[in-house]
């Protein structure tokens, strides 16, 4: 049976000489993978459309249940070649692929995450904050895949935070990683792995789970409230997959390597 | 005649890429057909390959001695170097009979999601090759994919302050094919990467 849809390509697996698999995520059936015949050789004709990040229009056979349908076409739409040509931005890139990839299970349609991938990479590419692209991008991520921490008020007595509004942004919270919340001073006396977190950030995280992608290019946020939500939103996605995505590694080796 | 012995070489033929079933068995057969020193000479090679083949200590090309064939060749440019991913590469270059410097071979490329990092990769001994050396000119040959691509500019944002020049081979159309069937990305490189003639 032939299938139509538009997909990103995600990861490439060498399989043989010349031939891939490549992971997707598709508009209409979520992440699949598919078995693309040669696409390495020179003359092939797929040319450069199965490379990672690629948006394309995407043609699959197979069989309905096939686990690994034939590629017998893929139209670019969007490369996004300019992100994985460069390595910093590609490492960004990687960490949501990798993200999705552990995340999310094979052939469960996202149309929501489909639509944010994109809208990343539309952000990555225009050179908007991108350090503000990508914790949106994982913040929101989190939300629809139902995994979103709670940061609005204590996760163990459910008094609100920010109900009573400190005199300023820098009052600190303390995040509980493996409660993923906030708990309160009189709840919080657990010895468990803890990230502090100023109450301006809890604010600014509670306005991102509402915004909508293309309200990023007119905000500014103050440096503070992305590193505290950063620390606190990756500390939270290593405790949900037991282990931190193998892209981060990368990202830490660039980071300690930086000059 | 028992099945077994040829069943068991169909069997382990089958371990090499590109190999199906029925690919092994015709291999199986010819070697049954073939003089008993050609088969000998056959699985000699495969043992000695496996027993003495290492890397070059100066570039990481495959060779069976400290020094390859290329790095103790007198008649070759010892300021330029050739930087592809794999041994095999080298082999895919020198068919051109065009380069005649020396190569480094890099063991892989940079692949953030497979956790393959800049340490996993023999890119600090090319740039101590290139300080101890001398070297004038580095030629990035990496595939033209992805991988291959972050792999050049990383290596290009650590030569770059070395002064010394540094290429990477052009992106364009194959030779033999029609403008028609190449994807956006490919023509633009070649537009790009056009030359004054």
């Amino acid at each position: 049976m032939l299938k139509r849809t538009e997909g990103i390509v995600l990861k490439t697996t060498v399989f043989g000489e010349a031939d891939l698999i490549v992971a997707f995520l598709t508009k209409d059936f979520g992440i699949m993978r598919g078995f693309a015949k040669s696409p390495r050789k020179i003359k092939s004709r797929f040319g450069s459309s199965l490379e990672p990040l690629t948006y394309s229009r995407l043609s699959f056979m197979g069989k309905e249940d096939s686990n690994l349908p034939r590629i017998t076409q893929s139209d670019i739409i969007k490369p996004f070649n300019t992100i994985r040509e460069d390595y910093s931005s590609f490492l960004k890139a990687a960490e949501i692929i990798d993200i999705a990839l552990r995340f999310l299970p094979e052939r469960e349609p996202h149309p929501e995450l489909f639509s944010l991938m994109l809208g990343t990479l539309k952000g990555l590419e225009r050179e908007t904050d991108d350090r503000l692209s990508y914790l949106y991008h994982k913040i929101k991520f989190l939300q629809i895949a139902g995994l979103a921490p709670r940061l609005d008020m204590c996760g163990r007595c459910g008094c609100g935070l920010m109900e009573r509004p400190s005199a300023h942004n820098r009052t600190k919270h303390i995040f509980y990683v493996s409660h993923g919340a906030v708990i309160c001073s009189e709840c919080g006396r657990d010895t468990g792995q803890a990230v502090h977190i100023s109450e301006g950030a809890l604010r600014f995280y509670a306005s991102l789970l509402k915004w909508p992608i293309m309200s990023l290019e007119r905000i500014k946020a103050p440096e503070m409230f992305i590193r505290d939500l950063a620390l606190a939103i990756d500390s939270h996605i290593r405790y949900v997959l037991g282990t931190g995505p193998a892209s981060a590694d990368a990202v830490i080796y660039k980071i300690m390597t930086a000059k | 005649m028992s099945q077994g012995i040829i069943d068991n070489l169909v069997a382990e033929l089958t371990r090499l890429p590109g190999i199906g079933r029925k690919s092994a068995q015709r291999l199986a057969f010819f070697i049954l057909s073939m003089p008993a020193n050609e088969a000998k000479s056959i699985a000699d090679a495969i043992i000695r390959v496996k027993e003495n083949a290492r890397f070059c200590s100066n570039c990481y090309n495959i060779t069976d001695s400290d020094s390859c064939a290329i790095c103790t060749d007198s008649s070759r440019d010892k300021t330029s170097i050739c930087v592809v991913e794999e041994p095999s590469n080298i082999i895919a270059v020198e068919r051109t009979k065009i380069f005649k410097g020396l190569y480094h071979v890099l063991l892989g490329a940079l692949s953030p999601l497979d956790g393959i990092t800049p340490d996993k990769l023999r890119i600090d001994e090319l740039i101590q090759r290139i300080k101890r050396d001398g070297i004038k000119e580095v030629i990035l040959a990496t595939n033209p994919n992805t991988k291959g691509e972050m792999t050049a500019r990383y290596i290009t944002e650590l030569i770059k302050p070395l002064g010394i020049e540094i290429s990477r081979i052009a992106y364009g159309l194959p030779i033999g094919s029609d403008i028609e069937f190449a994807d956006e990305v490919t023509l633009s490189k070649a537009l790009e990467g056009r030359r004054t003639l």
